[in-house]
This record gives C-alpha cells, sequence and structure tokens, in this order.
C-alpha cells in the first residue's frame, strides 16, 4: 500500500493535530466500510437463509426461516440437479484448459511475431468484436444441431463454442506478454533454441500470473451462462447446465414448488466459484488491472 | 332422405376407415420425445406405460419426457421443429402460430371425430383452424377467478372489485390482478362492459380479420373500472398464487395455483368467481376468458411412426389420462363425461371457475401481436388523468390493432356506424385481409359505412367492382367523404372481399 | 479549426485541450472523407495494378514451366510433387479432392439456390391407410443461406490456395535456376515450430474465430437484406427471400405503424443506451476508485477483508445474484415490505413500476455489481503513483481535495483512458443487468406495437434478443438493430480514440 505505516516520514510525526483528525476520519471509514460490507453481502445472506427455509417452498415475504433444515438441499438430488452440475463442471474444465491455450498461442504470437498480417489481423478483430455477439446464437445453434451437438449432447457443442471463440479475447494476456523483455528471446535464439522452445522453456515460467488469471475467468465463463447454453440445450434437461437448469426452476409454472431449491442449488454453484476466486484473487487482480492499463 | 343419406354414408366412411386402421399393423417400439408441464411429469410418464400395457394396436412407446411450461413449448417448436419433441402442450393462445409455423399436424378423420364429439364445444373450437382440427384438448381450465384471504376480506365484500380494494388499502395488503404485463388478464374490464375482440384464420392459421369494439362507449367505461384497480397503491400487478406469502390479500388466477395458496392460507382460503366494478351507477360483473390447455403432434415423415403417436396423443388426452390428472393436480378436464364426475362437480377451484365461466368469452384464435399491444393499455390508463386520457389510451390500441393489417398493403377495412353516426355505441369496425371472406353484418334501414384504406382513412379504397344485391345497397362512390355505402333495408348482410371486388347481400 | 503548435497546445486548460481535441476532429471530417475517397480511389488502383499484375504473373509462370508446373494449374500440387517436395504437394492435391467431392455432394446445390433461398417448401400429403397426413421437406432457406455462405468461404478459400500453387512453382523454377536445394518435408515441419512458429500457433485459433464468430456475423449481416422470421422455421413454410434494404428503410423511417415509427422506438432505446453506458461507467468508475481509496487509505485494518466482502459480486454468478435483487425490489418485495412496516412509507416504492425510478434502480444496483471491478483495477494503479508527486504536493500545502484533483485524478483518467472506452461500450451491450433486473419493464407504451414490446429499461442488446424469441420473432429486424449497434459503438470508438490522450505524445499529469 501506498501509505502504510512504514512510510510515515519524520515530518509528518510533527504535526500532532493530524492525529486526532486521522483517528476522526478513520472512524467514519469504519463506518462507511461496514455499511457498504452490509448492503453487498445482505442479498447473499438472504439467498443462503432461504435455502435452508423448510416450511414452504415459494417466495415468502421474511427473511428468516421458520423451519430450519436441508430438505432443499436433500431435494436437489431427486432432480436432474447432480447432472446440470456435472455438466458444468466438465464444460468449465474443458474451456479452461483450452481457452486457455488458445488465448496464449493467440497473444504470445501478436505480442513476439512481426509478420505482415499482424496489424490487419488485430484490426480486423477489434471490428469483429463491435458487433453484438448475441446475433450469432441462432446461427451457431444450426451449426451445432447439424453437427449433433445439441439437445442431450449439448455440452460438446458448448465446449466447441466457447473455445472457438475464445481468441478474441486476447488483448489482456498480450499486454503482459508485452511486457516481458524481448532480449530473453533473443539470448535464447542465439543459444539455437526454436521459437517452440523459447515458448515453452523461457516465457511460460515468466507467466505464471496471466496463465492462472486466463484459466481463472475461462472456469467462471460456463456458470453463468445461461441464454447460449438454454438455447443449446433446447429444454432437453440431460444436457442442460446448472444455470440453465436453475433457471427453469424460476418458470411461472414451477416457481411455486421450486423456489427454495432454487436457492439452494445457487449456493451449491456460487461456493465452489467463490472460493476458488477467493483463493486466486490476487491472480485476478494483476490481470484485470494489467488489462485495463493497456486496454 | 338427406339426413338418411348422409348418415350412412359417414357410417360407410367410417368403417372402411376402421377397417383401413386395422389392416395397416402399428405394431412397433416407438421412440418419441414428449414436453408435458413439470407437475404432471411423473404422471405422464405412468400413463404411457399403461398405455404400452393396454393398447390393442401392439404399440410400444419408449417416451423421452422433459419438464417445459406450456408458455415455453410453442415458443421452442416455432424457433426449431425439428428438434422438438413429437407430443407437446401449450395453452391455446398459441395455437395459431403454431398452425402457421406447420408444427402441428392435423388429426386423422377418424380421431378428429371422436375428440369432436367427446370434448366441450370451446374446447374443439379453440383446437379447429379453418374447418381443420390440429390438437386434442387437455384441459378445459385455463381461465381466471379470484382468491381471497378470508382473514381480510369478509365474505359479503368479494363480490365488489371497489370493496376488495378498500379492504385490501385498509390492511395495507396487496390485491394481484395482473394488469400491465398481460392482456389475457386486463380483457377481463373490457369482457365485463360487453366488448369483444373475435379473430378468424384460415386452415393455415393466417389471420384473416378482426372484430374488435375496446375503442367504444363500453370500452371507456372498462376503463374507468379499471382505473380504480389500478389507481389503488395496494395493487400488485401479478398472478402469482404465491404473492399470499408475501403481502397479498387477494389473487385473480387460475386453478393451477390452488394447492399452492391452499398451502400458504389454509382455512383462510376463499374461492369464488370475480368481482363486480360499478361506474356511474351501473354494476359490471369482471369477464374473464375461459380457454384450454392442448396436446399437439409434431407432423411426421413416417405415416406408421406418426400414427403411432397419434393413438398415444389420444389416449392421454381421453376421459381416464384427464381424470387422473384432475385427480393428482385438479386440472379442470375437457371431456364432457369427465366434466360431469361428481369429483369435478365439488371441487371448490373448478366450481368457482365454472361459477365465472358464465360471464367469460370463449378464447378462440387470437393474433400473436394482440397481446402485446393490449397489455399496455392497463398502463396507459395508469398515467391517464382524466377521461380524455382514458380515450386516449384505447385510441392508441385502437391504431396499433388496425397497423396489424396495414402491415399487408392489400389490408382493408370496413367500418359502420351501423345505427347511424350518433349512436356510436352500434359502431362496429371489421378490419381484414384481402382475400375471400364473408362477415356478418347487422344493420338498420338507412345505415351509412365506409370502406376504407386502415390507417389513412381514404374512402372507397379503390374497389373496382362494387356488386350490391337487388338495390338493398347504394355504392355511394369516392366522392362522398363520410359514407360511401348506405344500406337501405335493415337486416344481417354478408360483405364479401375478393381481391379488389366487393360484393354485400343481405341474409 | 485552427492547428496548434505544440507550445500552445501545452498551455492550455485540460478541458480547452479536450475541446480543441474534439473539434479537431470534426473539423478533420471533410478532409478525411476526401482523404479517404483520395486513398479509396489508390486502393481500387493499387489492388487492379495487383491484379494485372498477377494475372501475368500466372500467365508467365505457365508459359515459362515445366509440364509439372502447366498440370498444377489443373492439379493442384504436381509442380511440388514432381520436384520432391512431397507434403506439400499432398497437401494442395488434398485440399482439391476435398473441394471437388464437396462441390459434387452438397456444394453446387447450396450455391445454385442461394440466389432464390429456395423454391419448393415442405409439402403435406394425406395417406389413407393411416388416416394422417405426412410431410415431406425440399428446399430449407436457412440451410440455403448457411451452406451457400460457407461455400463461398470455401471457393475463396481455393482460388487463394490455387494463387498460392502457382506461385510455389514459380519459387521452384527460381531455386533451381539459383541452384540452391529445395525445403524437403521434414524442413517445412521444422520451421513450424520454428521460422513459421506464428503460423502453426495462429492455426486453431483462427479457424475457430473464422468458423464461430466471423462465418455468423457474415450471415446475420445478410439476414439483414431477408425476411427471415420466427414463422419460416417450420415445416409448411421454411422458405424466405431476398428483400434487398426494405429492413433497413423500416428501422429508418418515420411512418408511423401503430402508435409509434420504427426509428422513433430506435431512437428512444438508443438515448437509453448511452445514457446507460454513461452513467453505468462513471458511476463505478468514481465510486469504485473512492471505495478503492478508502481501504488503502492508510490506518484501516482488515483490508483483505473488505476486498473479499465487495468481490463477493464477481464471484457469485450474476443469475443468482441479480435476480434475487431484482425480488427484492419487487412491489411485494423484502425492501418495500420492510420499510411499510417500519413505518416509514404508506406506499410501496415504485422501483419496477415507474420508468424513472426502474431506470434509477437500475444503474443503483449495477454499482453493486460494477464497483469490486473497479476497486480491483484501481488499487493496482494507485500503488503506481509515483509517492514524490504527493510528498512535494503536501509541502506545498495541497490538500487532501487537491491532492485528488491534481494528482490522482488525472494520473488516473490518463492511465485508464482505453478501459473507460471499453467498459462503455461494454455497458451498452450490458445484457445480463437489464435481462435479470427487469427484462425491460416497465412497458413503454407507445414504443410498443405490433415489432413487439418495448420497455424503458430496454437496451438495444435486450431489445434485439425480444425481437429474435418474442411472440413474432423477427430476425431480420433484429439483424438490422444488431448492425445499428456496430455501427454506434464503432463511431462512438472512433471519436474517442481521436481524442484519447495518447501515450507517446504526451506526459499529461505533471
Amino acid at each position: 500500500m501506498i501509505q502504510s505505516q512504514k512510510s510515515e516520514t519524520p515530518s509528518m510525526k510533527r504535526h500532532m493535530g493530524m492525529k486526532a483528525s486521522s483517528r476522526i476520519s478513520n472512524t467514519v471509514s469504519y463506518v462507511v466500510l461496514v455499511l457498504i460490507s452490509v448492503i453487498w453481502l445482505i442479498p447473499f445472506v438472504c439467498i443462503l437463509l432461504q435455502s435452508f427455509r423448510c416450511e414452504s417452498t415459494h417466495q415468502v415475504g421474511y427473511i428468516i426461516p421458520q423451519k430450519w433444515g436441508l430438505d432443499n438441499y436433500r431435494n436437489l438430488f431427486n432432480t436432474n440437479f447432480p447432472r446440470w452440475y456435472t455438466n458444468t463442471l466438465i464444460t468449465a474444465l474443458f474451456v479452461a484448459v483450452f481457452q486457455t491455450i488458445i488465448v496464449l498461442c493467440m497473444s504470445y504470437t501478436l505480442s513476439r511475431f512481426r509478420f505482415k498480417m499482424r496489424k490487419p489481423l488485430m484490426q480486423f478483430m477489434l471490428i469483429l468484436g463491435m458487433f453484438p455477439g448475441m446475433l450469432s446464437m441462432i446461427i451457431l445453434y444450426q451449426v451445432l444441431k447439424d453437427l449433433g451437438m445439441t439437445q442431450s449432447n449439448a455440452v460438446p457443442g458448448l465446449i466447441l463454442v466457447y473455445i472457438a471463440s475464445s481468441g478474441m479475447g486476447y488483448y489482456v494476456s498480450k499486454g503482459f506478454f508485452d511486457t516481458i523483455s524481448k532480449s530473453l528471446d533473443e539470448a535464447a535464439r542465439i543459444d539455437g533454441a526454436t521459437r517452440f522452445q523459447v515458448l515453452l522453456k523461457i516465457i511460460l515460467p515468466l507467466s505464471k500470473p496471466i496463465v492462472i488469471y486466463t484459466i481463472l475467468t475461462a472456469f467462471m465463463g460456463p456458470w453463468g451462462d445461461f441464454v447460449f447454453a438454454r438455447y443449446i440445450s433446447f429444454n432437453v434437461s440431460a444436457g442442460m447446465n446448472a444455470a440453465v437448469g436453475l433457471y427453469g426452476w424460476l418458470s411461472q409454472d414451477q416457481i411455486s414448488k421450486n423456489y427454495t431449491m432454487f436457492c439452494a442449488g445457487g449456493v451449491l454453484v456460487a461456493v465452489p466459484v467463490t472460493i476458488l476466486f477467493m483463493c486466486l484473487q490476487r491472480y485476478y487482480v494483476e490481470g484485470v488491472t494489467g488489462g485495463a492499463v493497456k486496454g | 332422405m338427406k339426413k338418411l343419406l348422409s348418415v350412412l354414408l359417414t357410417l360407410a366412411m367410417v368403417l372402411t376407415m376402421t377397417a383401413g386402421a386395422f389392416a395397416a399393423s402399428l405394431e412397433g417400439t416407438y421412440q418419441i420425445t414428449i414436453w408435458v408441464a413439470e407437475e404432471v411429469k411423473d404422471l405422464t410418464a405412468k400413463q404411457i406405460e399403461d398405455f404400452n400395457a393396454t393398447n390393442e394396436y401392439g404399440i410400444t412407446i419408449v417416451a423421452n419426457i422433459e419438464a417445459v411450461s406450456e408458455a415455453d413449448a410453442a415458443t421452442s417448436m416455432i424457433t426449431d421443429v425439428e428438434a422438438g419433441a413429437d407430443i407437446f402442450c401449450f395453452a391455446q393462445d398459441q395455437f395459431a402460430r403454431l398452425v402457421q409455423a406447420g408444427a402441428l399436424s392435423s388429426l386423422g378423420k377418424q380421431a378428429a371425430e371422436i375428440v369432436r364429439t367427446s370434448n366441450d364445444a370451446g374446447v374443439v373450437a379453440a383446437a379447429t383452424s379453418g374447418d381443420t382440427l390440429y390438437a386434442y384438448p387437455l384441459t378445459s381450465d385455463n381461465g381466471y377467478f379470484l382468491y381471497y384471504d378470508k382473514s381480510v376480506i369478509p365474505d359479503e365484500d368479494v363480490d365488489s372489485l371497489e370493496a376488495i380494494i378498500a379492504d385490501c388499502e385498509k390492511a395495507q395488503k396487496y390485491f394481484a390482478f395482473e394488469m400491465g404485463t398481460s392482456a389475457w388478464y386486463n380483457a377481463s374490464f373490457f369482457f365485463a362492459t360487453g366488448c369483444v375482440s373475435e379473430w378468424k384464420t384460415d386452415d393455415d392459421g393466417t389471420f384473416i380479420s378482426v372484430h374488435d369494439t375496446f375503442n367504444s362507449p363500453a370500452g371507456l367505461i372498462a376503463v374507468k373500472g379499471m382505473k380504480k384497480l389500478v389507481d389503488s397503491p395496494f395493487h400488485l400487478s401479478s398472478s402469482d398464487g404465491a404473492s399470499f406469502a408475501s403481502n397479498a390479500a387477494a389473487v385473480v388466477t387460475g386453478i393451477w395455483a390452488y394447492t399452492t395458496i391452499e398451502g400458504i392460507l389454509g382455512d383462510n382460503m376463499g374461492v369464488t368467481d370475480l368481482p363486480s366494478f360499478e361506474v356511474d351507477g351501473v354494476s359490471y360483473h369482471l369477464g374473464s376468458y375461459n380457454g384450454c390447455k392442448l396436446m399437439g403432434v409434431k407432423p411426421q415423415t413416417d405415416p406408421i411412426k406418426g400414427a403411432a403417436i397419434h393413438r398415444l396423443a389420444q389416449y392421454l388426452t381421453g376421459e381416464k389420462c384427464q381424470m387422473e390428472r384432475f385427480e393428482a393436480r385438479a386440472w379442470g378436464p375437457s371431456n364432457l363425461a369427465a366434466q360431469a364426475s361428481p369429483a369435478v362437480q365439488a371441487n371448490p377451484g373448478l366450481v368457482a371457475l365454472y361459477t365465472q365461466n358464465a360471464y367469460s368469452v370463449p378464447q378462440g384464435q387470437i393474433h400473436g401481436s394482440w397481446w402485446d399491444i393490449a397489455k399496455v393499455i392497463s398502463d396507459d390508463v395508469k398515467n391517464a388523468t382524466d377521461d380524455a386520457g382514458l380515450q386516449q389510451a384505447l385510441d392508441n390500441y385502437y391504431d396499433k390493432i388496425s397497423s396489424l393489417f396495414n402491415l399487408d398493403t392489400s389490408a382493408l377495412l370496413f367500418v359502420g356506424a351501423w345505427n347511424g353516426w350518433n349512436n356510436a355505441d352500434e359502431s362496429d369496425t371489421y378490419y381484414f385481409k384481402d382475400g375471400s371472406l364473408t362477415l356478418d353484418v347487422p344493420a338498420s334501414d338507412y345505415m351509412g359505412g365506409r370502406i376504407v384504406n386502415p390507417g389513412s382513412w381514404d374512402t372507397d379504397k379503390g374497389f373496382a367492382q362494387v356488386t350490391v344485391g337487388a338495390d338493398l345497397i347504394k355504392d355511394l362512390g369516392a366522392d362522398n367523404p363520410d359514407n360511401n355505402i348506405v344500406f337501405i333495408e335493415a337486416g344481417n348482410y354478408t360483405v364479401t372481399i375478393d381481391g379488389d371486388a366487393i360484393s354485400i347481400v343481405k341474409n | 479549426m485552427k492547428q496548434l503548435t505544440d507550445l500552445e497546445y501545452l498551455k492550455l486548460s485540460k478541458w480547452k485541450r479536450l475541446l480543441h481535441r474534439l473539434g479537431s476532429f470534426f473539423a478533420s471530417i471533410p478532409h478525411g472523407i476526401v482523404n479517404g475517397l483520395i486513398s479509396l480511389g489508390r486502393g481500387i488502383k493499387k489492388a487492379a495494378v495487383g491484379l494485372r499484375d498477377d494475372v501475368t504473373d500466372i500467365f508467365a509462370t505457365f508459359r515459362e514451366g515445366d509440364w509439372s508446373a502447366k498440370a498444377s494449374f489443373l492439379v493442384m500440387g504436381t509442380g511440388n510433387i514432381a520436384h520432391g517436395q512431397w507434403l506439400r504437394g499432398l497437401l494442395f492435391l488434398l485440399f482439391e479432392v476435398v473441394f471437388i467431392v464437396y462441390m459434387i455432394t452438397g456444394g453446387i446445390y447450396w450455391l445454385s439456390m442461394l440466389p432464390s433461398l429456395g423454391k419448393q417448401g415442405p409439402t403435406l400429403e394425406y395417406d389413407p391407410i393411416y388416416d394422417i397426413d405426412v410431410v415431406t421437406y425440399h428446399d430449407n432457406s436457412f440451410k440455403i443461406l448457411l451452406y451457400g455462405v460457407l461455400t463461398i468461404f470455401f471457393i475463396v478459400a481455393l482460388i487463394y490456395t490455387w494463387r498460392v500453387n502457382i506461385r510455389q512453382n514459380k519459387l521452384i523454377a527460381q531455386i533451381k535456376r539459383s541452384g540452391k536445394k529445395l525445403k524437403s518435408g521434414k524442413d517445412d515441419l521444422r520451421s513450424l515450430v520454428d521460422d513459421q512458429f506464428h503460423k502453426t500457433l495462429l492455426a486453431l485459433p483462427l479457424t475457430g474465430i473464422l468458423l464461430f464468430t466471423v462465418l455468423p456475423i457474415f450471415f446475420m449481416i445478410l439476414v439483414a437484406f431477408t425476411n427471415y422470421s420466427g414463422t419460416n422455421n417450420g415445416y409448411t413454410n421454411n422458405l424466405f427471400t431476398w428483400v434487398g434494404l426494405d429492413n433497413f428503410n423500416t428501422l429508418l423511417s418515420w411512418k408511423a405503424v401503430g402508435g409509434q415509427s420504427y426509428a422513433a422506438t430506435f431512437g428512444e432505446v438508443l438515448a437509453w443506451t448511452l445514457i446507460w453506458a454513461f452513467f453505468a461507467t462513471f458511476t463505478n468508475y468514481f465510486l469504485g476508485m473512492m471505495v478503492a481509496m478508502l481501504i488503502n487509505k492508510k490506518g484501516i485494518k482488515l483490508k483483505k477483508l473488505w476486498r473479499t466482502v465487495l468481490v463477493m459480486t464477481i464471484a457469485v454468478p450474476q443469475f443468482i445474484s441479480l435476480l434475487y435483487v431484482s425480488k427484492m425490489f419487487a412491489k411485494n418485495g423484502l425492501i418495500n415490505n420492510f420499510l411499510m412496516s417500519m413505518g416509514w412509507i404508506t406506499k410501496a416504492l415504485p422501483f419496477w413500476e415507474d420508468p424513472t425510478w426502474a431506470r434509477i434502480t437500475v444503474i443503483l444496483i449495477n454499482i453493486w455489481i460494477g464497483i469490486p471491478y473497479l476497486m480491483l483495477i484501481t488499487t493496482g494503479i494507485l500503488m503506481n503513483i509515483p509517492q514524490d508527486l504527493y510528498e512535494s504536493s503536501r509541502i506545498d500545502g495541497a490538500n487532501a481535495w487537491q491532492q485528488y484533483f491534481k494528482i490522482t485524478l488525472p494520473y488516473m483518467l490518463f492511465v485508464t483512458g482505453p478501459y473507460l472506452l471499453t467498459s462503455f461500450t461494454g455497458n451498452m451491450n450490458n445484457f445480463n443487468v437489464i435481462y435479470l433486473l427487469t427484462g425491460g419493464a416497465p412497458t413503454n407504451t407507445a414504443a410498443s406495437s405490433a415489432a413487439g414490446s418495448v420497455g424503458y429499461t430496454d437496451l438495444l442488446i435486450t431489445w434485439l434478443f425480444k425481437i429474435t424469441t418474442g411472440a413474432e420473432a423477427q430476425y431480420y429486424m433484429a439483424s438490422v438493430i444488431g448492425i445499428m449497434v456496430f455501427v454506434v459503438v464503432a463511431l462512438i470508438s472512433l471519436v474517442v480514440y481521436r481524442c484519447l490522450p495518447s501515450i507517446k505524445n504526451e506526459e499529461d499529469f505533471q
């Protein structure tokens, strides 16, 4: 932190009045922080509490359950939820691996190589990115259908689509590679290493933060997709991911029966993602900061 | 003699067909997909097992049953018929869209005959486009009525909309009646004052005409009643039965919410028909739609599989299965025999629904865009500050309805003040698309009308030829700005438009 | 616009500089158009010359080439194979074979149908034995368009490959003449992980982008010129046709079609989209920065805890958190019930019922989602601000506010300028927040018509989604709106890029 205790200079200690005023301002800051935290946490606490409510399954006007229990969690296992969960997990794992590989290939190339089509390629992708992706949904559905990758086979289809278009998101890691000195590459090239060896032996070991950042974002993406995944699974329960399945429980004819189960399912989806995110937060910060600065 | 002949002919036809059906074996195992509402998913699985065990054709169905709500099924089917289910259930308002998209295969002559005779007439009409029956009636309970909390609203108040609103405001509890988001519910007020919105489709499910009187003095009374409701700070635009658990004291919804509400209110639950509202000292009982849910079969490329699936659909909508659904989920049957059973007659929810049916209109076929156009009336009504504002809401509605057919350049509008221009409650508007069409127009003597281009109000739309029967009607031509036709004698007329020729004859 | 020297420019205040940039941007538009036309002309000329040279080159190769080079014109790769470059030659040959097989098995059909998009829809026939209608399928416009486009892509690829194949022969001849050794297949493979490593690395990502991003976008642009709607999916009616610019006319026409014209509705939705993007970007930006500064403040303990609490909204999938929050703000939701039970209000607050309330509420809830990102980003950047700037300003007697406005803010704006732009355009297309919170509600009664219902909180992207899934799906209008979204985003990006202080030119924040 910029102004940690250690950096306090002797000159500052001379201003005796400052201590009192900083104590007041710190108190105010704590109050604000506590307030913010409460606002931030209320919805999550509510969802958690709802998931333990056993006296009824529909929405109610109060927060604290009258009868506590794990019924909702237990009932989840009588539905297709475990299947949806597995589907999402498989999707997320595959996407995490392959999206990372593709993004790294793309960004490394664009950062390190100078070839004729490099600039036009980057401009072209910038322009492509300005089209709303929503439009592609109908056509991608049709393509996947012809490949037999919809409905009960939606999982491979989803993985394919997520991975195939992931090359567009190369900006952040390209920014990172740009900061690694090129003299490292050149030294290795002089020693006779191929470009491939340079990437494998020199660049990758230095890129741990960005690799983890890419894996983390790639892993988190599929958990929240309910629009495209819904389209692809096309009403076949076996092909749904957790988001689509849970979203279906909020449809008008199911919400009274499945609302608390939705909350329980939501908690089960949120917990692993949240824990993973918290553990790897440091890398995430590095990634987004780098991305923001590089643009 | 003629009658006897036709009976004999029908009999002969049925016999040959039965013979045909038996001649062609349907025996075999069929892999199919079925979409039903989540709450009857398990029941449907059991019913299919029963079908496999008992059917006389040797059909074995291996079904993949998915929970898809009746609201989503039609949209999904239309998005991709090929990937859609072989059998699916939907609410009747989706019917025309499905026929248009070719997502429904018509019933065989034999099956159609059975369905027509064993189900109530409204339901059969709902499954018919032109003269063709396209779906199997599943329920006849798609209407709404009033659920209320007896501890908040005393029984003597439930007949009056004003009293219910007052009770709710006093108790600071909500009166849930879906308005701004659903035309299905807000049409209730218009039906109360006798307004109609009747649509006609041809055999392909294309809409060819509408007779709509929402924009009329009666409609103005309706929106005055609606304003009382939407202006209340304790009006909630929702039809969710669980609203009782979050501060509602009255909810207008259908039979499907019965068990949920019973669970919340217990002994305090009251059910009854909709209340009345009062405008200028006259009381109007709220109307409703009475509709149904239907079961459709996707067109098949293989006739044998198609026939087998139709047999299953016919079984699933038969008396036995409808009764099972009633017993498990209180779904109101469409089958006449099932409707007559004592258990159905004794169900309080269905009793309320059937009482309300005295004030309801059969839903029929309605243009898909109408729901979006009509639902916003109540928002306009809420924003209105005076009667002129209310009239404006109706005018807006009227403009949008006429533009529905305006999208097609060949559209026509036929307007008549059938009892003279000053007697505006009798004025009717018929919109229709080009094509051969017959409408009944009730007219009094020396009544003028206009044939115009919708939106533009140009008279005489340029008919090359106006045929009038035996001096019953005069064509005044385009020179007359107000009326270009006048009926000389009172009576019912049939107007037929075909291309740019129009003919009007007295019935 | 007066051209300023560097020195004059640096003397201007910050706002004047921005104005100057904007001014010179717009002043440069006519000039830019002229320049654009000139360079377009040059480009065409250059392309024509290039084509001419190409053709001459091809003829020359044919004239001067040996038998194998000549054969390569018909059977690709012969030249390579004849000179021992088996790998290259076989790849060329394989490509040609695949192409021919594809064209015969389907390509020709798709291509021939492309102009009409199909002639014969599905037919129904009554089968008297089974007493049932049986359907037979014929042309399907959607597939014709899709595979027609794919076939065109394929043909372009073939022409390009053919040209490369010809050039190979020329190269072979040149190398032979110079007496050097031709590259073997082994050399080729080796170069793929070395000299040509970028081709290896890009092959997979670019194929993916081509098939799953470029192709769909190209397809959807084409759909804007057809009348493809939801009713064309079924069996009885799956044909649609080209309609030229009709759909663009519909969107841009001011003629009212029941209630309000398409153009007016588009204008309203676009205006709200821009307002939303502006507030969503800048409220998050400034509040996020403030929260970051608050947490990083000297003497605040448990920094990690505060940060962890905030990032919950990033970690928990939005379809869970936002859906729940949306219900909390309902008329009979938790918040209204709570406020009413405390006696603070006597009637519910119209969070989602009133247009203005709804718009403000979505912006506020978006803060809940967005602050944590900005907090994380700005934390990193704040740490990078040179400490001596603060030290020296303190000695000069600057207070905290002055420090913020003179040092922190300019530095932040300078460093995160490009981020603000991407975040602005990202917010324009922020589907999740609007869709999950309001679904566009409350309905805009004037704008809703036969074209579907439009709400006051609908963004272009959610409107587009509604049109593709609503009662009467109109894919053609959705495509037109999609193209418009692109145009708007591209325009904004262009203007902003021109006006951004670029990092190379100046050190602005001293």
